[in-house]
Parts: C-alpha cells; structure tokens; sequence
C-alpha cells in the first residue's frame, strides 16, 4: 500500500456553457480516509465527486484515482469505475429486477463472476445491510431505506477500494435515515474511503476524518472534522452551519 | 362442437363454404404472423436507429417512419406489389407483395413506439450502471432496452391488433385472406349478412384474443415503480 493519496483532485474547473459550476478545485483523499462534503445546494459537490469515476467530465485540472488520470483518452472508464462504488440520492435500483439481481448484474456483466459466485456475493452483502429475506423484493416493493441499502450493497458487491456518497439521504424519510447511515457507519469502521456529500452532520462529526465544505463552486474550507464543528474558519460555513444544525 | 349446435349457430351457406373460407383465414393468420414477426423486427431495428442519434442513419430512420406514416396502407401495398417489383426488376406475388408491406408499414407505427419506450426509461440508471463498471452497451442492453420493451406492450400490442384488421386491405390486390374469401363467397351465394357477420365475428374473436394476450403479459412483466 502506498502512502500516497488514492484520490486527488488538482485545480478541476468545469462549466456549463458559460456558468463555472468548479473553479479550481483541489482535493486529496488518503486510503482508509472519510472525507464529508457539504456545502449549499448548487455549490458543485455532487458535481465534483461525479468527477472521481468520470461521470462528470471537466474542462481543465487532473482527478487522479489511484495513479490514473481520470479524464485522459486511453483511461478503460469502465474497469476504473468497478473499483469505485457509487450511491445516488434516488437510489437508481432497476425496476425490472429483483434485489438480487440488482446486486449481481455488474457482477456478472463487468466482473466477469459466474452467476453462482455473484449470487452468493450478492446474499451475504444483502446480509451485511440487513436485507436477507428483501432479496427476492422488487424496488417498488421496499422502502426507501431499503433500497439505499439495496444501492449500497450493489456498489459493495465490486469489492470497491473506494465509495463515492452523492446525498444518500437526501430522498428519505426521516425515520429511514438511521438504517443507512448505520450501513455506512459500520462501512467507515471497516476501514473503506469514503467521500460523502451529506448534510447529516450528526454522521459527520462522528466518522468523517475531514470536512470540505464548498461553495459557489469552490472549495472553501478543507480541514479535519472535528476543527470544522468547532470552528468554521469562513463566514459563509458558519452561516451554513448555523442553518442546518439550527433545527 | 357437436354437430348439432354447429348447425344451429351456423348457418347453412357458411358450413357450405367452410374449407374455402377457412383458407382464407389461414391466411389472415399468416400475414398477420409475417407482419408481426417481421415488422417487429424492423420496427425495433428503426426505434434503435431513431434513439441512437447516429448522424445519417437516425436521419433516414426519421425520414422513412414519417414516409409512411403518411402514406395510406393501401398506397403501401400498390407500391409493394406494381411499384418496388417494376424498379428492381423483380416478380411478386400478392401474397409476397402484401406480406412485406405490412411488414414495411407496422414496422414505422411500432417504431415510435420502441422509441417512446426507450425514452422512458430514466437516464440515472444509465448513470447508475455506469457507475459500477459496465460499459455503454452493456447499460442499454441490460438496463434499458429490457425496461423499454416491457414498458410498450400495451401500445405494441394495440399495433399488431390494428395490423390483424389491416391484412383484409390486401383483398385489394387480390389475396384471398378472410375477407377476399368472404366477398368471393357472397359473390356466388349474396348472402351478405350471414357471410359479413361471419367475418366480422372471426375478426372479433382473433382481436380479442391478440388484445388478452397483449394484458397478459403485460400484467406479467410491467414494471412497477
């Protein structure tokens, strides 16, 4: 293992049309590292971690994930992306399969796993999440909850080196927000990377090693967690703060 | 059915004339199978074209629907049967010469339909299986188009009904399917009333059929969301 970062983000800009959406963002995740992104709607956070597995292209700057550039032209997108798990806001489980199935398709489709190794992975990742008699359930069939976990176990079921979160509890009732923020708890504990756009500061103060926090598409503040709650450096990650935590 | 209950619903001129105007429906069955199978090919193959946005082909693609969706049925089969021969240099026959074009004209109808189902389906999941490694195609071919096809079976299935009705326009070019039968018969026999009620039964039941197997299915493999 090398003790150079896995992720890192040098002077990324992007913009839509004429509207920068990232202005020079740097960024640098070592292995084993929670890094919390936040920040107000629209300041580019799910933006900049969709820059990591190279669904978000960017004009200029460098994202490397473990030594390879992301945005170069001979970079085998999907075979760097199967090392990255992604979990969406609105979960994005196929409708037309199972939770099983949902678990087992990039198994078998980008993997190469035979089916019966992807569907034993796929149960005991179902397991982990608490889900075992959900797997035969169709995504309309499970609750929100449920299918953030589902989405989690999907993304897990890569063996991924690192996750991405892009709001994963954003589109959920509030009584459901415990069950995947405890996945995602027990997930950090085991030691995976982790980059989380949240607003669940409760989760961050309690496992993020690093809070970014962005704004207007920049990258703000960068600091360790516990000096962010305790002291925002900038005004406008005070006010911030003061409006979420508020209430 | 027993025979005397077949002589009770059926009338006289109908058993009389059974062998030919079971033909005739044999035939029905056949072009609207061939218009089915063949049309549901080229039909997909055209809303493949039409979502792609390859530069000339997606064009043509468009080109070639609205072509025909604007020409009547029976102008499609002319062309299919004096047309298309006459500039390639080739014989048909009438049953040829409808087959394919019912095959060319369904084929533009189901195509929008394909494409409205592509459409359909949310690009997040295109994102999502993206995200974990498989490649473009494999997302459409895994994610999307299964989602595409079940979410059109009503209005597929609502083609291929239309298109059972539509085999007896190639009476006109002289097939003999059930309705050219049915006229043929009432030539010899004028009994419009026993012989068209006939036909129209027939067309009744077959539809019906065409349109519980269409719910069927799709009550089978719709997707909830």
């Amino acid at each position: 293992m090398s003790g150079s970062p896995l992720i890192v983000l040098d002077r990324v800009c992007k913009q839509y049309g004429t509207t920068p959406v990232l202005r020079d963002c740097s960024l640098a995740v070592a292995r084993g590292e929670i890094v919390v992104v936040c920040g107000p709607s629209g300041s580019g956070k799910s933006t900049l971690i969709k820059t990591v597995n190279g669904l978000e292209p960017y004009q200029s700057g460098s994202v490397r994930f473990d030594g390879e550039e992301v945005g170069a032209r001979g970079t085998d997108l999907p075979r760097l992306r199967a090392r990255i798990g992604m979990v969406f806001q609105s979960f994005e489980l196929y409708p037309h399969m199972t939770a099983l199935r949902n678990v087992m398709l990039a198994q078998v489709h980008a993997l190469g796993r035979s089916r019966a190794e992807a569907r034993e992975r796929a149960l005991a990742l179902l397991a982990r999440v608490g889900l075992t008699e959900r797997a035969e359930a169709y995504p309309a069939d499970l609750s929100g909850g449920q299918q953030q976990r589902v989405a989690i176990a999907r993304a897990l079921a890569l063996d991924p080196v690192a996750m991405l979160f892009d709001e994963p509890t954003s589109a959920l009732d509030p009584e459901m927000i415990n069950e995947v923020l405890d996945v995602m708890t027990a997930l950090a504990r085991d030691g995976m990377t982790m980059v989380v756009v949240t607003h669940e500061m409760g989760f961050a103060r309690k496992v993020a090693d690093r809070v970014v926090f962005m704004d207007e598409g920049r990258i703000v503040e960068d600091r360790p967690a516990a000096e962010f709650f305790a002291a925002p450096a900038t005004e406008r990650a005070k006010t911030f703060l003061s409006k979420i935590i508020a209430h | 059915m027993p025979e005397p209950v077949l002589a009770a619903v059926v009338p006289e001129v109908i058993r009389d004339n059974l062998p030919f105007l079971a033909a005739g429906f044999a035939m029905t069955l056949r072009l609207a199978a061939v218009g089915i199978v063949g049309g549901s090919l080229v039909g997909l193959l055209l809303g493949l074209l039409r979502h792609a946005e390859i530069p000339v082909l997606s064009r043509l693609a468009a080109l070639y629907i609205e072509i025909v969706r604007g020409t009547p049925l029976l102008v499609v089969l002319f062309v299919c049967y004096f047309a298309i021969p006459a500039l390639a240099g080739y014989r048909t026959t009438a049953v040829a010469a409808a087959s394919l074009g019912f095959v060319l004209f369904i084929a533009a109808y189901l195509a929008e339909d394909v494409r409205s189902g592509l459409r359909s389906v949310p690009s997040g999941l295109v994102r999502a299986g993206l995200a974990t490694g498989l490649t473009r195609w494999q997302a459409f071919r895994l994610i999307v188009l299964p989602q595409a096809l079940r979410r059109i079976i009503p209005p597929v299935f609502s083609q291929y009904v239309r298109l059972l009705k539509f085999t007896s326009v190639a009476s006109v070019i002289g097939v003999r399917e059930l309705t050219g039968s049915a006229l043929l018969v009432n030539a010899r026999e004028f009994q419009p009333v026993a012989i068209i009620a006939t036909a129209a039964v027939t067309y009744l039941v077959v539809c019906s059929g065409l349109s519980l197997v269409g719910r069927l299915l799709d009550a089978r493999l719709s997707i909830r969301t």
